[in-house]
């Protein structure tokens, strides 16, 4: 029950895009059409979920019994971008398919954010590491939920008239901030 | 002491990465062909998707597995062709240039209006509300999503049709998926005889609402069978075969909607 309170919060109730605001270079960027943002979306899951892992083990096994604990910023961007590089790298010559399917994204997550900040919150909720892996999944579930809708969203509005003054990323901007009052509605479910 | 073992930390863990990458570019090295970098050279690298696949770097390597023709570049044309053919060490075929056409001659005042429409202005649109004013369900809205996906500017609207500019198109075909009438397409350009008229409607509906609508009379098939034939009321082009005359056919259609461009 506690790792479902664990999901559930990261997904909707703490939304990392719509209320808390992280990761909105990309929110913006990549989600004018649905296939891209679902491309993005999969590569987001997939390298949230490998990093976070990662950097808890770095952090627990390395970080703490050297006492660096002030050194996890350093760090962590410097796990994060090898790891996305390896990433990247076994893609290729293993999964072609997949690789096609989202390689262009990968190095766009490097620099991303949302990783980041999903490593470091997993660490100030003293999660555990399996606690943290469901974390990471549902931020990065949250994440997918959040900009496919958005996507949407932009393909209509593709076809509006907007006014003159609104047409790109104001409109954007302005149908962003409306989504996240939305997914305000969600706070306080389950007591969370 | 603990500015040592920091730097100890640091310096240990980006060896160690720097190792695994230098491992795994080395391990994970994927063979490629060399061609695969000349022949991207040569495209036009706009990704268009007109020879059917998935960009130009998907191409080049379908066209070093063989699934692909060295003349499947349509908008790089002749010049591209000859320049893959040199590469891959091919004769070039004859390429045969294609262009866009469109398949209506309705002018803005020759369409018949069933209702007044005021939302939202583009072809898209309109069709999602079942054409908005326009009585006849096949014909061109004249809002210019074509003339908008046209990635080489060939395409400008006049008197509310589409005009292909027969120098700029490259047959890339964006036009004719903008279009949400289905009434753009990619036909040889040394075949300039084309049925101006989409309608499928029977000849009786047409003659109410278009004065240049096909009617499905089959005169034109009656003087030139080879390449006319007529499928639910609308008169069709065999663009295979060249060199027969179309002349008789486009003088004897009663509605003018055979055209030579």
């Amino acid at each position: 029950m506690k790792l479902f309170g664990i999901f559930f919060a990261a997904f909707l109730i703490n939304n990392i895009l719509l209320i808390r605001f992280i990761a909105l270079c990309a929110f913006f960027g990549v989600s004018t059409k649905v296939g891209t943002s679902v491309g993005m979306s999969f590569a987001v899951i997939f390298v949230m979920t490998i990093s976070s892992a990662v950097s808890w083990l770095i952090y627990y096994f390395i970080l703490v019994p050297f006492n660096l604990e002030f050194l996890r910023t350093a760090v962590f961007i410097m796990t994060i971008a090898s790891l996305v590089q390896l990433e990247e790298l076994y893609l290729k010559k293993m999964i072609p398919n997949l690789y096609r399917a989202m390689g262009i994204y990968l190095p766009l997550i490097t620099t991303n954010c949302a990783i980041l900040a999903v490593a470091f919150l997993a660490i100030d909720y003293k999660y555990n590491f399996l606690e943290s892996m469901i974390y990471s999944l549902g931020v990065s579930a949250g994440y997918a939920l959040a900009i496919i809708l958005f996507a949407y969203v932009r393909e209509r509005m593709a076809a509006a008239p907007i006014p003159r003054w609104f047409q790109g990323y104001p409109i954007a901007f302005i149908t962003a901030a409306l989504m996240s009052l939305a997914f305000l509605g969600f706070s306080g479910m389950f007591g969370l | 002491m603990l500015i040592l073992i920091s730097i100890l930390v640091l310096g240990v863990m980006g060896l160690v990465f720097a190792g695994l990458l230098g491992f795994a570019a080395d391990y994970f090295r994927v063979e490629e062909d060399p061609r695969v970098g000349q022949l991207l050279a040569v495209l036009p690298g706009g990704n268009c998707g007109a020879c059917g696949f998935a960009g130009c770097r998907d191409f080049s390597e379908k066209l070093i597995l063989g699934e692909a023709g060295v003349g499947g570049c349509t908008a790089g044309g002749a010049k591209v062709g000859e320049a893959i053919a040199a590469i891959m060490g091919v004769q070039a075929a004859a390429f045969d240039r294609k262009i866009a056409t469109v398949h209506c001659g309705a002018k803005i005042d020759q369409r018949k209006p069933k209702a007044h429409y005021t939302g939202i202005q583009t072809c898209f649109a309109v069709n999602m509300v079942d054409g908005g004013g326009l009585a006849c369900s096949y014909g061109c809205l004249g809002n210019g999503d074509c003339h908008a996906a046209c990635p080489f500017d060939a395409i400008r609207m006049e008197e509310g049709l589409p005009l292909i500019d027969p120098e700029k198109c490259t047959a890339c075909g964006n036009c004719v998926t903008a279009c949400p009438r289905k009434i753009i397409s990619i036909r040889p350009q040394d075949f300039p005889v084309v049925v101006a008229c989409s309608s499928r409607d029977a000849g009786a509906v047409v003659r109410k609402i278009c004065p240049v609508g096909c009617i499905g009379c089959k005169i034109c098939v009656k003087q030139v069978p080879e390449v006319f034939a007529v499928s639910d009321n609308l008169a069709v082009v065999d663009y295979t075969k060249t060199g027969v005359s179309c002349d008789a056919a486009i003088e004897k259609c009663p509605t003018k909607c055979i055209v030579r461009l």
